[in-house]
């Protein structure tokens, strides 16, 4: 009776050792794993006319990083510029009537080609996440930086 | 005086003919900090800034530290956060420096150049030299300019858990690329 009990006491703490070890394996292989989404498929949080989006930036930096910063954001402007970037293409969009300040796109792997279809003086909505907005040393004005960047097709 | 005018332009757009910094918006920095264990503290920025002054071999670059791209995004939070590179206090890293042996360049000609330049890194608000071995590629108006080296994270005040563990390599590589054209 006495052995009995004690073998199904022991049954019970090693099952639930087992579902705990599986539970801590399945979260570490879900946070290993873990990648972003297309940029294409994520809603954005703000919609913006590049000149404007550049004067923000240029008029409280500090707010607009705080407001922006980490956020998708869907930019509407013309392609004032493309640079080769290794394989790669960064598009640039420069508002010459603001000392040049410039936001620039890198796209994500899978838009790759949308970049690359593109000309200097085309209209273009892109979405991407807003890394930070700063001020360079070396070009002497502000600019923005976008990551994981995808052309935009939400109306 | 006509004379003096006239040499006084020649110099002036000589010297607009070579002004000779030049720059891109499109350079980039991958960075290298897997260890045996993970192999996932990895991130390439594509859109740091980089000038190169081919008459005075001066060099530069300033990075944006949110512009990092690591392909998890656990890992680039933990890579901004306070523990790491804060990058909310630090929100970029940048270098000036030199080719050392400059005379050994010549820009106007085809071919590939061993350099070497010395400079000041700074990143997570610490300013450290540093000197590295780089590569110059002149091919008609596009040079290009590759170099590598490594950091000690502890000198530059990052110490996070994930060092400590072995997670995030003490002294991860650092690969710059350039493109001017």
């Amino acid at each position: 009776m006495l052995t009995k009990k004690i073998t199904k006491g022991y049954k019970k703490w090693l099952i639930i050792l087992f579902v705990s070890l599986l539970a801590a394996a399945a979260v570490v292989w879900y946070l290993f794993t873990l990648k972003y989404d297309d940029t294409a498929t994520v809603k954005a949080d703000y919609t913006v006319n590049a000149a404007d989006f550049i004067k923000e930036f240029r008029q409280d930096m500090k707010a607009a990083n705080t407001k922006y910063s980490e956020k998708i954001i869907v930019v509407n402007g013309t392609v004032s510029a493309i640079e080769a970037a290794d394989t790669t293409m960064n598009i640039k969009m420069i508002d010459t009537a603001q000392n040049g300040a410039y936001i620039i796109f890198a796209f994500q792997q899978q838009h790759l080609a949308e970049a690359k279809a593109m000309k200097e003086g085309d209209k273009v909505s892109i979405k991407g996440s807003c890394s930070n907005g700063a001020f360079s040393n070396i070009l002497e004005t502000e600019y923005i930086t976008f990551k994981r960047c995808a052309v935009n097709t939400e109306k | 005086m006509k004379k003096t005018i006239l040499s006084l332009a020649l110099v002036l757009a000589t010297g607009l003919l070579f002004a000779q910094k030049k720059t891109t918006t499109s350079a980039i920095i991958n960075f290298d900090a897997t260890t045996s264990i993970d192999k996932l503290p990895k991130a390439e920025n594509k859109t740091v800034i980089a000038s190169l002054d081919t008459r005075t071999g001066k060099v530069a670059f300033e990075a944006t530290v949110k512009s990092f791209t690591f392909s998890n995004p656990r890992i680039q939070d933990h890579f901004n956060n306070a523990g790491w590179m804060d990058s909310e206090k630090f929100p970029t890293a940048s270098f000036t420096g030199s080719i050392v042996n400059l005379k050994d360049v010549k820009f106007d000609k085809d071919g590939v150049y061993s350099v070497s330049v010395k400079g000041e890194l700074t990143m997570h608000g610490v300013t450290k030299p540093v000197e590295t071995k780089a590569i110059v590629t002149v091919s008609g108006k596009s040079i290009k300019t590759a170099a590598d080296f490594s950091v000690k994270l502890e000198d530059y005040g990052v110490n996070g858990p994930a060092i400590g563990a072995g997670k995030v390599a003490k002294e991860p590589s650092i690969t710059v690329l350039a493109e001017f054209n």
